[in-house]
C-alpha cells in the first residue's frame, strides 16, 4: 500500500468523526501554542536583554580593574602591566584612564559646571574607537576635550532666590549655555585642605573637541577628557596620589602611577575569549560583555529548557486526548479492521494507518497552534509597550520584546508535538493491529 | 492446491482453574486437487467452520499441517500470512463482510489498494471485475444500497479482483433466496470452468454441495471419506 493511498485512507477515516476530530485538533493545537508563547517568553527576553547590553557597548572590550597579588591584596593596573597588555595577541589597542579624584569646576565666560576630570592617552583611545562629533583631539597639554554632554551642566549664577534647575534636573532655559564649545578658554578650578582650609587653583583650558553623541539616548556624558600632564599637575598641586584634595587614610604610600579605567580592545569578538583568559592565568581581575554574554545564555538556555518544559506538559495532556481519540477510532473501526486483515492487509499496514492518522492530527495541530502562537506573540509585543506605558507612565525602553518566535523555536515545538503525538497514537495503533479477524467479522469487537 | 495434514484442533475456555478443553477437529486429513470444486459438508457444530478458518490462517492450529499451493502455510506468522492471503486466497463469507462505508467499487478496489497498485492499473481492473459479476452499473452504491445477491457479488468481485488461483466460502448462499442462490452456483461453476479457479465450499445446503467434483463430510470433527458428487 503505497503512501498517497494510506493518505487518503487517513482522511476518509478522519471525516466519519468530525467533531471528535475538530476537538483533538483543538486540544493540540492549544497545547502547541501554549509551549510556542511560553517558551517564546524566554527566547524575547533573552532577545531582548542581549540586545541591550550589545548595545552602545564594544563587545571587543575587555576591561581590567585590577591585579590580585596573592590572597586578599590588590593591585591598581600600572604602566608595566599597560606595557605586557600590548605585548598579547590580538590586543589591538590599551586604552588609560585614570579618574581624578575631586569634581573640579569649570567655568567659561559667566558659565560655570561641574563634572568629573578624566586623563585619557589619546593615540590609544582613537585606535580603540573613540570619535569626535566636532573639533579636534587635543595636542598640546592643557587641550581638552569634553562629553557630548557637557554644554548641558553649564549655567549662569541663579538671581537671589531663584533656583537654576527645572524639576527634572535640566537647566532652566534662561541659564542654560547655548553657545560654540569648540576653541573655548575653559578655567578648572581644584581645591586641596591644608589644616582645615580649602585652597584653590584655577589651571586655564583650550576645548579642540566634543565627543560623538552614545547611540543611547538618556546616557549623558559630562566628563571633562584632560591630558596626563594637567592631571599631574593637580597631583602635584593637592601632593596626593590621584589629586585627591586630602590624604586619603590608609593609602598605600606607592608612588607609582594607577590607571582606573584601563581596557583591552582584542582585534575581533573571537579573540576576546583568548586575551580574557591570558589575562585571568595573570591574575588579572577582567570583565568583559563576552564572557558576561556567556553566563547571560546559560541561564537563559536553562530558563528556556524550563519554559518548553512546562509547555510540553500541556501537550502531553493534549496527547491524552489524541489516546483517547485513536483508542475509539480503533474500536469503532475494528470490524472494518477485521475485513481487511481478512483479506490480506499486514498488520504493519493498519499500523501505518493509525500512527499516520495520530501524526496527521499532531500535524495539524501543531500548524494550527503554530499560527496562533505568531498571532498571540505579535499582539503580545504590540500591547506591552502601551501597557508599560499606562502602568509606569514612561516610554519602555526601544526594542523591548517579551514574545520572540525565532525558527528554531518553532522547529522545536513541532517536533515535540509531533513526538508526543506519534507517541501517544502508537498504542491504539498496535491495539489495531491485534484486532482478531473472527470477532470483528462477527461483529463482537 | 490445498493439503491438510492430520489437522487437529480444541478451544479452550474459561480463565486456568476452570478451563474446558473442546476438542473440534481431531486428526482431519484431506486434498484439493488444482481446478477442482470441494464441498464440505457436516451438521451444526461439527467443525467446518473452525476447518477453513485454520486454512484461511485466522486460526492457529494445535496439530498438523496445512499447505497451500506448495507452502506450508501453518507455519506462517500472521504478517507473512496476510502477504499470502492478498496473493494467493479468495474469500465469500456467509454476511458478505463489505465495509460499509465504502462502495461497491471501493470495496472492490480495496486488496488492489493493499497490494500497493497505481490507480490507473486499479481503475481498469475493478471495472472490468465489476463487469464480469454485472455491477458496473452500482458501482457507486453502498452495500446498505445493494440487495443481498448484489451484495455477494460484489464480495465476490472483490476476491476475483486479484486474480486468485483459490477461493474459499463459507456458507457463501446461507443469506439468498433459492432464486439468487442457483446464479450464485452458476457463477461459481462459470469461473471454475472458464478462469480454472479452485473452490472449497463450506455448505450444509444440498443443492450447493452437489456443485462440488468431491463432498468431504465432516462429523464431530473427523473426516468421514466419501465421494458423494
Ligand atoms: N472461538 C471459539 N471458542 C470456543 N469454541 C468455539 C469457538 N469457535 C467455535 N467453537 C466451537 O467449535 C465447535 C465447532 O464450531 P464451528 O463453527 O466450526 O461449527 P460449524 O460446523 O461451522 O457449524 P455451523 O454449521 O453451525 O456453522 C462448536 O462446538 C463451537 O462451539
Ligand atoms: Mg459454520
Amino acid at each position: 500500500m503505497n503512501l498517497k493511498d494510506q493518505f487518503r485512507f487517513v482522511r476518509q477515516n478522519m471525516k466519519k468523526n468530525k467533531t471528535r476530530l475538530f476537538m483533538t485538533i483543538l486540544a493540540t493545537a492549544i497545547g502547541c501554542t501554549f509551549l510556542i508563547v511560553l517558551a517564546s517568553v524566554g527566547f524575547g527576553l533573552h532577545k531582548s536583554i542581549i540586545q541591550d547590553v550589545m548595545e552602545d557597548s564594544l563587545v571587543t572590550e575587555i576591561q581590567v580593574h585590577g591585579k590580585e597579588a596573592g590572597e586578599g591584596n590588590f593591585q591598581g593596573i600600572k604602566d608595566e602591566d599597560i606595557q605586557h597588555f600590548r605585548e598579547i595577541t590580538g590586543v589591538k589597542a590599551v586604552t588609560r584612564r585614570q579618574s581624578l579624584q575631586q569634581s573640579p569646576i569649570f567655568k567659561t565666560e559667566d558659565y560655570t559646571a561641574q563634572s568629573e576630570a578624566v586623563s585619557a592617552y589619546f593615540p590609544e583611545e582613537v585606535k580603540a574607537g573613540f570619535e569626535l562629533s566636532e573639533g579636534r583631539l587635543p595636542e598640546k597639554e592643557n587641550e581638552v576635550v569634553v562629553g557630548s554632554s557637557f554644554a548641558d551642566g553649564l549655567s549662569l549664577e541663579p538671581k537671589e532666590g531663584e533656583n537654576a534647575f527645572n524639576e527634572d534636573g535640566s537647566i532652566k532655559e534662561e541659564y542654560a549655555y547655548k553657545g560654540e564649545l569648540v576653541g573655548k578658554t575653559i578655567e578648572m578650578e581644584v581645591i586641596k585642605m591644608e589644616d582645615g582650609k580649602e585652597i584653590k587653583k584655577s589651571i586655564p583650558l583650550t576645548i579642540t573637541g566634543v565627543t560623538k553623541k552614545p547611540s543611547k539616548e538618556w546616557m549623558q556624558i559630562r566628563t571633562v577628557f584632560i591630558s596626563e600632564d594637567i592631571f599631574k599637575e593637580v597631583e602635584a598641586f593637592t601632593g596626593t596620589p590621584g589629586g585627591s584634595p586630602e590624604q586619603v587614610e590608609g593609602a598605600s604610600g606607592d608612588t607609582g602611577r594607577i590607571y582606573d579605567r584601563v581596557s583591552l580592545y582584542a582585534k575581533d569578538v573571537e579573540a576576546v575569549t583568548g586575551i580574557n583568559d591570558q589575562l585571568k592565568d595573570g591574575n588579572y581581575m577582567v570583565y568583559s560583555i563576552v564572557n558576561e554574554m556567556k553566563q547571560i545564555n546559560m541561564v537563559f538556555t536553562i530558563l528556556k529548557i524550563g519554559l518548553l518544559f512546562i509547555g510540553t506538559i500541556a501537550l502531553i495532556i493534549a496527547s491524552i486526548g489524541i489516546y483517547n481519540t485513536m483508542t475509539m477510532a480503533v474500536t469503532e473501526r475494528a470490524p472494518d479492521i477485521g475485513i481487511m486483515k481478512a483479506i490480506g492487509a499486514h498488520p504493519k499496514t493498519i499500523k501505518r494507518i493509525f500512527v499516520l492518522e495520530s501524526s496527521y492530527i499532531g500535524l495539524l495541530g501543531a500548524l494550527f497552534g503554530t499560527i496562533v502562537a505568531y498571532g498571540i506573540s505579535y499582539a503580545v509585543n504590540l500591547a506591552l509597550p502601551l501597557v508599560l506605558e499606562r502602568v509606569f507612565e514612561e516610554a519602555p525602553p526601544e526594542g523591548l520584546m517579551l514574545s520572540y518566535i525565532p525558527w528554531s523555536l518553532t522547529l522545536i515545538s513541532v517536533a515535540i508535538c509531533l513526538t508526543v503525538t506519534i507517541f501517544s497514537g502508537w498504542r491504539p495503533a498496535k491495539r489495531a493491529t491485534q484486532v482478531d479477524v473472527l470477532k470483528a467479522m462477527r461483529r463482537e469487537v | 492446491m490445498i493439503e491438510v495434514r492430520e489437522l487437529s484442533h480444541a478451544f479452550e475456555i474459561g480463565k486456568k482453574e476452570k478451563k474446558t478443553v473442546i476438542p473440534v477437529l481431531v486428526d482431519v486429513s484431506f486434498s484439493v486437487e488444482k481446478g477442482e470444486i470441494v464441498t464440505i459438508v457436516g451438521r451444526s457444530g461439527s467443525g467446518k467452520s473452525t476447518l477453513l478458518n485454520i486454512i484461511s490462517g485466522f486460526i492457529k492450529p494445535k496439530h498438523g499441517e496445512v499447505w497451500i499451493h506448495g507452502e506450508k502455510v501453518s507455519d506462517y506468522n500472521e504478517g507473512k500470512f496476510a502477504d499470502f492471503r492478498l496473493a494467493y486466497l479468495g474469500f465469500i463469507f456467509q454476511s458478505f463482510q463489505l465495509i460499509p462505508s465504502m462502495t461497491a467499487y471501493q470495496n472492490v478496489e480495496l486488496p488492489l489498494i493493499l497490494k500497493g497498485m497505481t490507480e490507473k492499473e486499479r481503475q481498469q481492473k475493478t471495472e472490468e471485475t465489476l463487469k464480469r459479476v454485472g455491477l458496473i452499473e452500482y458501482k457507486d452504491h453502498y452495500p446498505s444500497e445493494l440487495s443481498g445477491g448484489q451484495q455477494q457479488r460484489v464480495s465476490i468481485a472483490r476476491a476475483l479482483v486479484v486474480n486468485p488461483p483459490l477461493i474459499l466460502a463459507d456458507e457463501p448462499t446461507g443469506s439468498l433466496d433459492s432464486e439468487t442462490e442457483n446464479e450464485l452456483l452458476q457463477f461459481i461453476q462459470e469461473l471454475n470452468r472458464d478462469l480454472g479457479i479452485t473452490f472449497l465450499i463450506i455448505t450444509h445446503d444440498e443443492k450447493v454441495a452437489a456443485i462440488g467434483h468431491k463432498t468431504i463430510e465432516i462429523t464431530d470433527g473427523r473426516v468421514m471419506e466419501g465421494v458423494l458428487a
